[in-house]
């Protein structure tokens, strides 16, 4: 018998009989979009967390823990680790940059580093270029923003006064300095922290760039960034002022940068071989990864069941379908139908019923889903009154395409087996017996 | 064409642990000639349908070989016997065992699409055979909307379909008034004579059995031929 015609012969008996078909196949479809619902929520919160992770991270940062000094021996040591693309040395300054600007001002902090390894580590800038003269520096995405005069600073108080009542803050983005700040001289000095009012003298820079945008919103960035030849130069006038060691003026930090997210772990195994006390937030991906695997294994077995409970369904509809029509098969048989046709015939219905349920399934979990996200952030604001469900960062339900496979796995499977017994007993059927049966 | 010897069967009676052996088939002996008709008459009880079965490998005998057209079929598996039989018995029973759900056309057509021809073949081949057994009318009626007569027509050209060298019918008139079993009859003697078919008739009717070339009579399991 060819193919069509066995999809002509399956299709005929389910048109025969619609609702007890039609009904099953619902079964099936509940029990499958159960499942693949269910796993959702395990892969939504794994997204949601994982993205949280690295959102702020960079992926692929490796941080040394203990603050000694690389020499540049370990540093040359490090970068030959294949793989490895930078060993960037940041220097944060233990002091705040005042920043003067026309009649405007702001304070930060003042990073130094080499301008070289920050462009290789950090890509491109939102404005501007990276400082190839001594006297330029590049400035944090919000710097400009934070660039306040008198009255900006009163308005901002009022506001936040006002959304204070409200309830909610106000982060002051309307005010500051709107124009471009490339190419402008600002003039900066350095407020001693240990020393109250005292401060450097100040000292003339143009900005030259600004930075990317932090990945997180609430992030204000206005560091003032100067390439690491400014650094003897800063350290003696700062030192000078403290009355400290010029060592102890700065916060000096080392960060391993690897050329992708794929060889972050086998250059961390070689730096704790080393002896270097390393960490990376793809460790912490690991761990949370195992979990949310067994929580994800769970939530598929639980969802299982009730395909289980569906198949019992196919179960029953399939051995309705053989009984009934033992007769048909009998003389099916009787003419020259070999068991394997038979058995085929009946197999080919119940993964009808399988297939069509499963496809239903997805498109209405994919649904659900969507529904779920788009709703559920409402919900809970309006039930709890926060904000913090009405961003879009939770993700509350996702449907990879693996779930999807696994999920029609295990639906079209058990309904397989659930009609190979129906199958096998049509197969068995006693040509005489069934011919025996009266109309 | 179809030599049976020997063939012994028993059947089993009875609650479980009190069976009784029942032989229902007592070493039958014939042998059924190419082109002929051959009718098997007995009462009912008399084994002649469990003779019909293993004949057209729907059980299996105890003891006994047969063989048809040379091939010994007691010793084909299922799926061998069930390929074997679309390729060498048409079935005509009596209560003509149509399938409700298909036109009479569709019922026609079911043994070629078991052997798995084309769809084009399948028409054409269809169509002349309703021609010859006059159904071409009533193509697209449903076995119900058919008479006795019709039905049994729609059964042999099922039989026919696949051009088969034997025919094997289980009381074909058994459901059909005098009349038209008269025209059924007419049909099968013209079918052997045209096309040379070889027919074995089940009966328990003496007036089918006139038709046939020789005669088997059932007594009790054991065949005894007739004088011609």
């Amino acid at each position: 018998m060819i193919w069509k015609d066995q999809l002509d012969f399956v299709i005929q008996h389910i048109k025969k009989n619609k609702l007890r078909v039609f009904m099953t196949i619902l079964a099936a479809t509940m029990g499958c979009a159960f499942l693949i619902v269910l796993a959702s929520v395990g892969f939504g919160l794994q997204d949601s967390i994982r993205n949280e992770i690295l959102s702020d991270e960079n992926i692929t940062k490796i941080q040394v823990y203990d603050g000694s000094q690389f020499t540049e021996q370990q540093k040359d040591e490090i970068k030959s680790i294949e793989h490895v693309k930078t060993v960037l040395e940041t220097s944060t300054v233990n002091a705040s940059a005042h920043s003067y600007f026309e009649d405007r001002d702001t304070n930060s902090s003042l990073v130094i580093t080499n301008m070289t390894d920050f462009k290789s580590v950090t890509g491109k800038l939102a404005k501007g270029e990276f400082p190839t003269k001594s006297n330029e520096i590049i400035v944090g995405y919000h710097f400009a923003q934070t660039l306040l005069n008198d009255a900006e600073r009163d308005v901002i108080k009022e506001k936040s006064k006002k959304a204070e009542i409200e309830g909610t803050y106000y982060d002051g983005s309307e005010e500051g300095y709107k124009k471009s700040l490339i190419g402008k001289e600002i003039e900066l000095s350095l407020a001693s922290n240990s020393n109250g009012a005292s401060e450097t003298e100040k000292v003339k820079y143009t900005i030259v760039g600004v930075t990317k945008k932090p990945s997180y919103d609430w992030m204000i960035d206005n560091t003032v960034y100067m390439d690491s030849a400014q650094k003897v130069a800063i350290g003696s006038t700062l030192a000078a002022l403290d009355k400290v060691a010029e060592d102890e003026v700065f916060n000096t930090e080392f960060n391993i940068y690897a050329d992708s997210l794929e060889n972050v772990k086998p250059i961390l195994e070689k730096l704790k071989d080393k002896g270097y006390s390393v960490f990376s937030v793809t460790e912490q991906l690991d761990q949370m990864d195992i979990f949310f695997l067994v929580l994800k294994i769970g939530l598929i077995f639980v969802g299982t069941i009730a395909v289980l409970i569906a198949s019992i369904g196919i179960f029953n509809t399939m051995t309705m379908a053989v009984t009934e029509r033992t007769r048909e098969i009998g003389v099916l048989k009787a003419i020259g139908a070999s068991p394997k046709l038979i058995q085929r015939l009946f197999l080919m219905e119940s993964t009808f019923i399988g297939i069509l349920g499963t496809v239903i399934a997805v498109i209405i979990s994919y649904v659900i889903s969507f529904t779920a996200n788009a709703v559920l952030p409402l919900i809970l604001k309006a039930a709890t009154g926060e904000d913090a469900f009405s961003s879009s960062d939770i993700t509350f339900s996702l449907i990879p395409w693996q779930l999807v496979i696994i999920a029609s796995a295990i639906s079209i499977g058990v309904a397989m087996i659930s009609g190979y017994r129906p199958a096998r007993k049509a197969t068995k059927i006693d040509v005489i017996q069934a011919l025996r049966q009266e109309l | 064409m179809i030599q049976v010897e020997n063939l012994q069967h028993t059947f089993l009676i009875g609650k479980k642990g009190k069976e009784k052996h029942v032989p229902v088939l007592k070493g039958v002996n014939f042998e059924v000639k190419k082109g002929e008709i051959v009718a098997i008459v007995g009462k009912s009880g008399s084994g002649k349908s469990t003779l019909l079965q293993i004949l057209a490998g729907f059980m299996k005998a105890e003891q006994g070989s047969i063989r048809v057209n040379g091939q010994q079929t007691e010793k084909l598996t299922e799926t061998e016997s069930a390929a074997f039989r679309l390729r060498q018995f048409g079935f005509i029973f009596q209560n003509f065992q149509l399938m409700p759900g298909l036109t009479a056309f569709e019922n026609i057509e079911l043994p070629l699409k078991l052997q798995g021809a084309s769809k084009a073949i399948r028409k054409e081949k269809v169509k002349k055979l309703m021609d010859k057994v006059g159904l071409s009318a009533v193509a697209d009626h449903y076995p119900n909307e058919l008479s006795g007569g019709q039905q049994q027509r729609v059964s042999i050209a099922r039989a026919l379909i696949t051009n088969p060298p034997i025919l094997l019918a289980d009381e074909p008139t058994g459901s059909l008034d005098s009349e038209t079993e008269q025209d059924i009859l007419l049909l099968i003697q013209s079918l052997n004579r045209e096309l040379g078919l070889t027919f074995v008739i089940i009966t328990h009717d003496e007036e089918v059995a006139t038709i046939a070339h020789r005669r088997f009579r059932m007594y009790d399991g054991e065949l005894v031929k007739e004088d011609e």
